[in-house]
């Protein structure tokens, strides 16, 4: 029996250089064919609009351009896949470019990205939002393509604060921690925490939303000495505090942050559009009871504004050949018409760099995200687009430090600064 | 001995055998409570992988540790449906054994060479070859992918394959050359005078006494290809050549994963890997631990 079902094996292994030598080759065909990489595939909630759109445009231009979708799962794979590539100097003809410090720089190298502020500048680029439009020039070259864009306000479920006795979200800090004493009262966690992940995710967002109370617009402008970051350590020690979060926060990922709150374990919680999908499935009455707010202000701060950063830009290889770069632009006004973006938002939750508007009767949750993103004074980015990769790294770490009682509020500021420093 | 002494002498013993079957009863119980601890812990994760694939979504997330509500199979459908399981599965078996095979045919003849034969430079080539069991996988991304892109194999799973197969040289030489060594070196001695050649004694001496050894090795390379997703990833595009690990990706989302329907195509996952254990465990026992004792 073991013989014979080695001797299978083996002729399947044999069979791996004829199957494989065979396999794969991409039939010739007229036209241009864009191969695009996405991770908008699979159970991704962007996966059916974007194939939708996909399989309009082709057909739209059968016979001249074909966009090739090659479905790559994990977004992190995904990353570092193109980053591979990047560095290798062979990068897909279109590919989802996720801007940070690693990829920016890609912008400065020569005959690698290709170059839309031409395009852009003829009318295509009146589209889109300045201030991301922006954050995507560089030395005016537009290098990749504003897209989807993530808003983080603070999510909380009305029902548990009905429970406590709470009739609306706090807007000082001072209303904030009595809020949080009365849902302890009533027994509810008051919110969702994390110091694992990559980034802290959920507490890297409360500290964003705290520095942008106490140094506005402009905050992440000011170095890591200044006194506003200590100030901002010492709130986010006093959610971790006091039975303010739940105990497994502590080393806890984004799955065990969003899960408290999807099980209705804590009332407050923090997160992009992109989560809605999720509620709305997995726990369709915390979906009906959540509503969005701003944070609350510190003493003196400001108040009402958000936590937004470019999630996805779109971004093709340099190409010398006109034919292959028009059919390029052709795609990117294609994926980026207003029209076109309001029906992935309204399909999959997500929101983008374009101005557009949505339908009304959508998902209320998802008009909570566009009310409190029009309703912003002002916006700022998160933390991890705002320091190197070092410091987000050790962001989660110094928190657990500081829980732990390791480190005092100024002594996690100091390990955050010895991070960028090294 | 009289009556009287035979009853004194059960009565001095009674004591001592009575806390002899008490030690040995606790003995027993402390035996069975550690064996049973280690069963609990070592199968717990994997009926709990099984139990949770029959729970949705909305059940995973109330309360990971509660039994299902009920049998719910669509996750079932949804591993095959939505990740086309079988043919990456077929793709998968075909790139773990191809790289299995070919790097055991490589290596047992490098691990010979090293072995049993003396030459100039031994040493410092062997040291270069297993100096590569310390360099991470993922700091060979850029020249592996440019060497696949440029032999025209990107996108096939025979390049994928030869990507395994030289992942894995350091570590099966390393393994295969120390086992080739403790083989009696008297066996090749007693060929040589019957004439056996350099081929011979490596093909009909040393190779079918090192089954053992290419069974342990082999089952690294094998369980390597087989979990293997970051160079899958970079190195295949099309599904036609995409192997288990990334369809099993196919459930998590950018912001969402389906985790009943991945655990699904994960428990359908290991089911040949647990068919290849259950038929070949004999040997791969012995393979680990036959390098024990040097006799």
């Amino acid at each position: 029996m073991a013989r014979k079902a080695l001797v299978l094996v083996i002729v399947f292994a044999l069979s791996v250089p004829v199957v494989g030598i065979f396999a794969g080759g991409a039939a010739e065909e007229d036209g241009i064919v864009l191969q695009f990489p996405s991770f908008w595939v699979g159970q991704d909630s962007k996966a059916e609009p974007m194939e939708q759109l996909i399989g309009e445009f082709n057909a739209m231009y059968e016979g001249e351009i074909r966009v090739q979708v090659e479905p790559t799962p994990d977004t992190d794979g995904y990353r570092q896949t193109i980053n591979t590539r990047l560095a290798a100097g062979d990068l897909p003809d279109i590919f989802i470019f996720q801007p940070d410090p690693t990829t920016m720089r890609y912008y400065e190298a020569e005959g690698v990205l290709m170059d839309f502020a031409d395009e852009l500048h003829g009318g295509w680029g009146d589209r889109f939002q300045e201030s991301q439009m922006n954050a995507a020039t560089v030395d005016g070259m537009v290098k990749s393509i504003p897209y989807e864009i993530g808003v983080t306000p603070i999510w909380y479920n009305t029902r548990l604060f009905e429970e406590a006795g709470i009739d609306e979200f706090p807007t000082t800090f001072e209303e904030f921690w009595e809020a949080t004493d009365a849902l302890k009262d009533a027994g509810i966690t008051p919110t969702s925490q994390m110091t694992g992940g990559a980034n802290a995710w959920t507490s890297m967002l409360w500290y964003s939303h705290i520095i942008g109370s106490i140094g506005g617009p402009d905050a992440w402008d000011r170095p890591l000495g200044h006194p506003q970051y200590e100030q901002a350590a010492e709130i986010l020690l006093r959610l971790y505090s006091d039975g303010n979060t739940t105990g497994d926060a502590v080393g806890g990922d984004a799955d065990v942050s969003g899960s408290h709150y999807l099980a209705e374990r804590t009332a407050i919680f923090s997160n992009g559009p992109w989560y809605i999908g999720r509620v709305a499935g997995d726990a369709p009455q915390v979906h009906e009871a959540t509503q969005l707010a701003p944070a609350p202000a510190v003493e003196g701060g400001e108040h009402g504004h958000q936590v937004t950063f470019a999630l996805s830009n779109l971004a093709a290889a340099h190409t010398d050949d006109p034919a292959r770069r028009k059919a390029v632009v052709e795609f990117m006004e294609w994926m980026t018409k207003p029209e076109h973006v309001a029906m992935i938002t309204e399909e999959a939750g997500s929101l983008f760099a374009i101005e557009y508007e949505i339908d009304p009767d959508v998902d209320p949750l998802l008009s909570e995200f566009v009310r409190v993103q029009n309703e912003a004074p002002f916006t700022l980015t998160d933390m991890e687009r705002a320091f190197p990769v070092a410091v987000i790294q050790e962001f989660g770490g110094a928190i657990e430090m500081m829980v732990v009682g390791g480190a005092s509020p100024a002594e996690f500021v100091e390990i955050l600064k010895d991070a960028a420093e090294d | 001995m009289s009556s009287s002494e035979t009853v004194q002498h059960a009565r001095t013993q009674t004591p001592s055998e009575g806390v002899g079957l008490a030690k040995r009863v606790v003995g027993k119980i402390a035996k069975w409570s550690v064996l049973l601890f280690f069963l609990a812990i070592t199968l717990f994760p994997l009926l709990w992988l099984i139990m949770t694939t029959f729970k949705t979504n909305a059940e995973f997330m109330a309360d990971p540790l509660a039994l299902p509500s009920g049998i719910y199979w669509q996750n079932y459908a949804d591993a095959v449906r939505v990740s086309g399981l079988p043919r990456l599965l077929l793709n998968s078996v075909m790139v773990s054994s191809g790289s299995t095979i070919i790097a055991m045919f490589i290596c047992s003849m490098g691990a010979f060479v090293f072995a049993r034969e003396e030459f100039r430079g031994k040493q410092i080539i062997l040291t270069v070859i297993l100096a590569g069991v310390l360099v991470p996988i993922i700091a060979l991304m850029v020249p592996y992918y440019r060497i696949i892109r440029s032999i025209g194999l990107f996108d096939h799973l025979f390049g994928l394959t030869l990507v395994y197969v030289a992942i894995n040289i350091p570590i099966s030489t390393f393994l295969l050359q120390g086992f080739m060594k403790s083989i009696p070196y008297e066996l090749e001695e007693a060929g040589i005078i019957d004439g056996c050649g350099f081929w011979q004694r490596y093909a009909r001496i040393v190779l079918p006494l090192s089954k053992l050894g290419l069974v342990t090795a082999g089952t690294f390379v094998f369980l390597f290809s087989w979990n293997e997703f970051i160079y899958a990833l970079l190195l295949t595009t099309s599904f036609a050549n995409r192997t288990l690990q990334l369809g099993i990706r196919d459930f998590q989302g950018q912001f969402f994963t389906n985790y009943t329907g991945m655990y699904a195509a994960i428990v359908l996952s290991i089911i040949p890997s647990v068919i290849v254990y259950v038929l070949f465990h004999d040997r791969i026992v012995s393979g680990l631990t036959s390098g024990a004792l040097k006799s």
